[in-house]
């Protein structure tokens, strides 16, 4: 999984923002979305993703890694990842 | 070292004050034009060069910091970009170090090499001028211009690979094209397609008679771009601004888009619409230019000028005469 070809990344003090540039739409990250594209962009594998992200957080696991889950769909959803 | 995960990882669209950088910069990079557009809102044309644009390593040195900054999108326009001496190599720089370009032109550049040159340098997109369906009404509006070689230009885009977009400026003798104009672009291989009102400045105020399209028409225009986007659904964006400067303009005032519009002098406006300007990249740092942009959008006098537009919409004439905050 990478970002999309046409997907910007830019880390802010708030989190990221993720900008594609055909639409021209602009996404606000927080903090585990952020730590999400990072992993993204290191090339971590798909399945790695949460379990990274959640040793990286205090709070609870399990929410974590469904939070993860659903923002991998969510980027998927708006083609802002491609396989 | 940890931190709080805060709540769910959700999407949505930042507050420009708490950015660190523009996220993108519209960049007129000459004056010149080969062209002389009845409507056009800079007062391009032939021997329009404004007498101080940026020189060459003023270009680069501004262009570095903004490549520092990660601006990750960034356009170029004119007059027509494609007459600046240093257009390609200010193309190879952006895009060679990872920010997205898209480049405005009027489409009569565009040769075979060109455009292969364009897809090579990595563009994001080129986005060409179409306000027309025929020859005699691209060419009228057009002054100086020819159907034949836009439309020439652009299927030399698309023979090239590189992404298309199409913009349209609408006027009462080229509205009731839009349908054909839509298709047009389609046939041509453009991903997407934008348009609006054509606003009253610049050129326009002297052609205005020839210009201004009576609201009957733009209904119908704006009918049939809904009917057109739910046409080209998933096969090209249909993108058009139904909302009238002022609108538009009280919206930015409440949530000022990040974007910074850089003159061929290199002063940067608060948005194109408003005469005023927030810094000078030949004396300014870019990042001192995106602190004061944040305190110029606070500024009375902007929110008065637009009070001002709502009671005489054709103070538009004057967003020329720069006001700097």
């Amino acid at each position: 999984m990478r970002l999309a070809k046409f997907v910007k990344f830019r880390e802010e003090k708030f989190g990221a923002v993720l900008f594609e540039t055909r639409s021209e739409k602009v996404f606000t990250l927080n903090p585990t979305a952020t730590a999400v594209v990072r992993e993204i962009q290191a090339g971590t594998p798909e399945a790695d993703i949460a379990g990274r992200v959640k040793a990286g957080f205090e709070g609870n696991g399990a929410t974590i890694e469904q939070e993860v889950g659903e923002f991998l769909s969510e980027l998927r959803r708006k083609g802002l990842v491609e396989d | 070292m940890t931190e709080d995960a805060g709540t769910a990882a959700t999407t949505a669209e930042p507050e420009s004050q708490h950015l660190g950088a523009p996220l993108y910069v519209a960049w007129q990079i000459t004056n010149e034009c080969n062209l002389a557009c009845m409507h056009c809102i800079e007062e391009s044309g032939p021997g329009k060069k404004f007498k101080d644009e940026l020189t060459r390593a003023e270009v680069l040195a501004v262009l570095e910091q903004m490549m520092a900054l990660e601006i990750p999108y960034l356009s170029f326009s004119g007059g027509e970009p494609m007459v600046h001496p240093d257009f390609f190599e200010m193309v190879g720089y952006v895009c060679s170090r990872g920010s997205q370009l898209k480049v405005e032109t009027n489409g009569h550049y565009l040769t075979p090499d060109n455009c292969a040159r364009l897809r090579d340098l990595g563009v994001k997109a080129v986005q060409v001028s179409l306000d027309g369906a025929t020859r005699g009404t691209f060419n009228r509006i057009r002054v100086l211009g020819e159907f034949d070689r836009a439309v020439e230009g652009i299927r030399n885009l698309h023979a090239a690979g590189v992404p298309i977009e199409i913009n349209f400026s609408p006027t009462r003798f080229n509205v009731q094209e839009i349908g054909a104009v839509v298709d047009l672009a389609h046939e041509l291989g453009a991903y997407s397609f934008y348009t609006g009102r054509t606003m009253y400045t610049g050129n326009a105020v002297k052609a205005w008679r020839h210009l201004e399209v009576p609201d009957a028409q733009y209904a119908t225009f704006f009918d049939t771009l809904r009917a057109k986007a739910v046409e080209y659904r998933g096969r090209m964006r249909v993108y058009f601004h139904e909302a009238g400067l002022l609108e538009e303009l009280r919206y930015r005032l409440r949530e000022p888009a990040a974007l910074f519009i850089v003159l061929p002098n290199g002063l940067v406006k608060l948005i194109n619409a408003l005469p005023f300007v927030c810094g000078d990249l030949r004396r300014d740092s870019v990042a001192e230019v995106w602190a004061n942009f944040q305190r110029a959008w606070r500024d009375p006098r902007v929110g008065s000028f637009v009070d001002e537009l709502a009671r005489d919409p054709g103070k538009t004439r004057t967003l020329h005469q720069w006001i700097q905050l």
